[in-house]
């Protein structure tokens, strides 16, 4: 029984979401763009996040080097390490890692912010002032997330094959040029546009998401908690589910 | 506002930097795929591509210079590649280059190798189609490796049943086991050693003479290389030469005097022929003989009476008394 209602919540739940996406398009649509609001958000999400994610992807580049040394010289390739590493962070790595900590980061504050502004009753407040609250504060930041995240990914990207390359360097003996080289022999425009693509979905998600759950919190301090909570989670698990889809479709397109 | 400017600036720059990294990203792999730049197409018709992809690099002396840009079917053995290149080598490859497919490493991508003949040729052009050789076809190597194979076990076989049959021979491990055997064996080497170096010294010496007969030393050296000498033994020879025809004149007269008498003998002339054809003489001289033989007898009777002679037999005695003695 108690499944049943599960299910249905679960069911209940995704159309609502997507019946918030449909709102958000359009609202988006519309005129009365709120220009300075979706620059600012910008600013915050994007700007603000560039440190966190910087860092995660410099030590990422880094590690990952220095685990793959031992196993590629048991192999003999070691002189293929910029070739393996560059690939896969251009491909996977950097984008769904730098898409799970902005989940985390922006995801969780959207989720909490808009909670609390749906709990203090600041969301009705501003429908009654005249300003369209789903535009001022919905697409403002869906938009920001949606654009913001891929510059993100690939900035971390650059952080990450630079830590890659010191990688290298701590007990290899690599030149600048050749690593730059050998990264850009091995890339193709298969590597780097659907991974590129795939972050605007990425942070489409994140906003969408962390918007809905706040949107849509329940009442007292404990549904702000919640409904950032579960943005977090549900952003983190949406961005892998469009992870899978998107190597379906670059692998059917012929792209991969 | 002016807080609000300078979070703009920031954004301004976060948001280029981004791009930025996107438009090199793009452009690096762009250049590398030769998508930007004047370049120019040859062509190369081969039966089997083996896999080579639109993409893959192209090399002149194992630098890149170009990538293979697309790939259609002729007919159904003749498959055409076209190869963008870089206009920088287009004074260098010439018509009758060589294209092949080969492999980057052992299991690396398909590269189009362009090899350049020592003979000049005009310049390749747009378009020109270059020749080709055929590739190394790794079936037919493993097909080659997979009779190869069937031979080595072959072998392999037959040198076990070899090895169990050295194994099996008693006789062999006897000799091998031997420790006289060995022994032997080394003090015959010893004596070869000797032998050889012997031999050696026999060389040397040998040598040695030879080079003195060359030099003209020794008897040898001077009937070999004197030439007075040489010379009187040719008169030597002259003069032996003299006799032998002197002699050979002699001879020639002997036959003749044996041919006279010979002739005499037959015709019944001279001395000879009376000794030797008419019978009267023989009688004559057979009768001349039994006188002789009567004369002695008669002879022998007086000497035997002499001896009975008072007047002889004193010196008989003493006679008979002497070879007594001496007896």
């Amino acid at each position: 029984m108690s499944q049943a209602i599960l299910l249905k919540s679960f069911f209940e739940e995704t159309g609502k979401t997507f019946r918030f996406i449909l709102r958000f398009l359009l609202q988006w649509f519309k005129p009365r763009y709120e220009v300075a609001e979706f620059f600012r958000q910008c600013y915050v999400i994007g700007y603000k996040s560039l440190p966190l994610i910087g860092l995660t992807g410099f030590i990422m580049g880094l590690v990952l080097t220095m685990q793959l040394r031992p196993t590629m010289i048991e192999y003999g390739v070691e002189s293929q390490i910029p070739i393996i590493v560059a690939i896969s962070i251009v491909r996977e790595i950097g984008p769904v890692i730098t898409a799970l900590i902005f989940a985390g980061k922006i995801g969780s504050s959207i989720g909490a912010e808009l909670g609390s502004m749906k709990v203090t009753e600041q969301i009705d407040a501003m429908e009654v002032s005249g300003t369209n609250p789903f535009k001022y504060l919905v697409v403002s930041r869906v938009m920001a997330t949606t654009l913001m995240l891929p510059i993100l990914a690939l900035l971390s990207d650059a952080i990450s094959l630079y830590g890659a390359y010191l990688g290298v360097n701590i007990k290899g003996d690599t030149s600048f040029t050749l690593f730059w080289t050998q990264i850009f022999d091995s890339l193709s425009f298969n590597d780097v546009l659907p991974a590129f693509i795939k972050t605007y979905f990425f942070g489409f998600a994140v906003g969408i998401i962390g918007c809905y759950k706040g949107y849509n919190s329940n009442k007292g301090t404990e549904g702000v908690g919640k409904s950032a909570n579960s943005a977090v989670v549900l952003s983190s698990i949406l961005i892998f589910i469009l992870d899978l889809l998107a190597v379906q479709i670059t692998d059917l397109l012929g792209f991969n | 506002m002016k807080d609000k400017t300078l979070n703009n600036f920031k954004l301004g720059i976060f948001v280029l930097a981004g791009l930025l990294f996107l438009i090199v990203l793009l452009y690096m792999i762009g250049k590398n795929r030769n998508m930007f730049g004047f370049n120019y197409v040859i062509k190369a018709r081969f039966e089997n591509v083996q896999g080579l992809k639109t993409g893959n690099n192209v090399r002149f002396a194992g630098i890149d210079i170009g990538t293979v840009s697309n790939i259609s079917m002729i007919n159904d053995t003749i498959m055409e590649v076209e190869m963008s290149i870089d206009h920088k080598v287009k004074n260098i490859i010439r018509t009758n280059a060589i294209a092949s497919i080969g492999t980057d490493g052992l299991v690396g991508n398909k590269v189009v190798n362009i090899i350049s003949l020592k003979k000049s040729a005009p310049l390749a052009k747009n378009n020109d189609i270059l020749n080709t050789k055929k590739p190394i076809d790794t079936d037919e190597m493993l097909r080659t490796f997979y009779k190869t194979n069937n031979d080595i076990s072959i072998i392999a076989q037959q040198l076990k049943i070899t090895m169990a049959k050295i194994n099996d021979s008693n006789k062999l491990w006897e000799v091998i086991n031997n420790k006289d055997f060995a022994n032997n064996l080394k003090s015959s080497a010893n004596q070869i050693k000797n032998a050889s170096s012997h031999l050696n010294e026999l060389t040397t010496q040998a040598n040695n003479i030879v080079k003195e007969v060359n030099e003209g030393k020794g008897t040898l050296g001077l009937i070999l290389k004197d030439t007075a000498f040489s010379k009187s033994i040719s008169n030597s020879m002259k003069s032996i030469n003299n006799i032998a025809i002197k002699a050979n004149e002699l001879s020639v007269q002997l036959k003749e005097i044996m041919e006279e008498i010979n002739h005499d003998i037959k015709n019944g002339d001279g001395i000879a022929n009376k000794i030797l054809k008419d019978s009267q003489i023989v009688n004559k001289i057979n009768n001349a003989l039994t006188n002789i033989e009567n004369g002695t007898n008669g002879f022998n009777q007086n000497m035997e009476a002499l001896k009975h002679n008072f007047l002889f037999r004193g010196y008989f005695k003493k006679l008979e008394k002497q070879n007594a003695k001496k007896q």
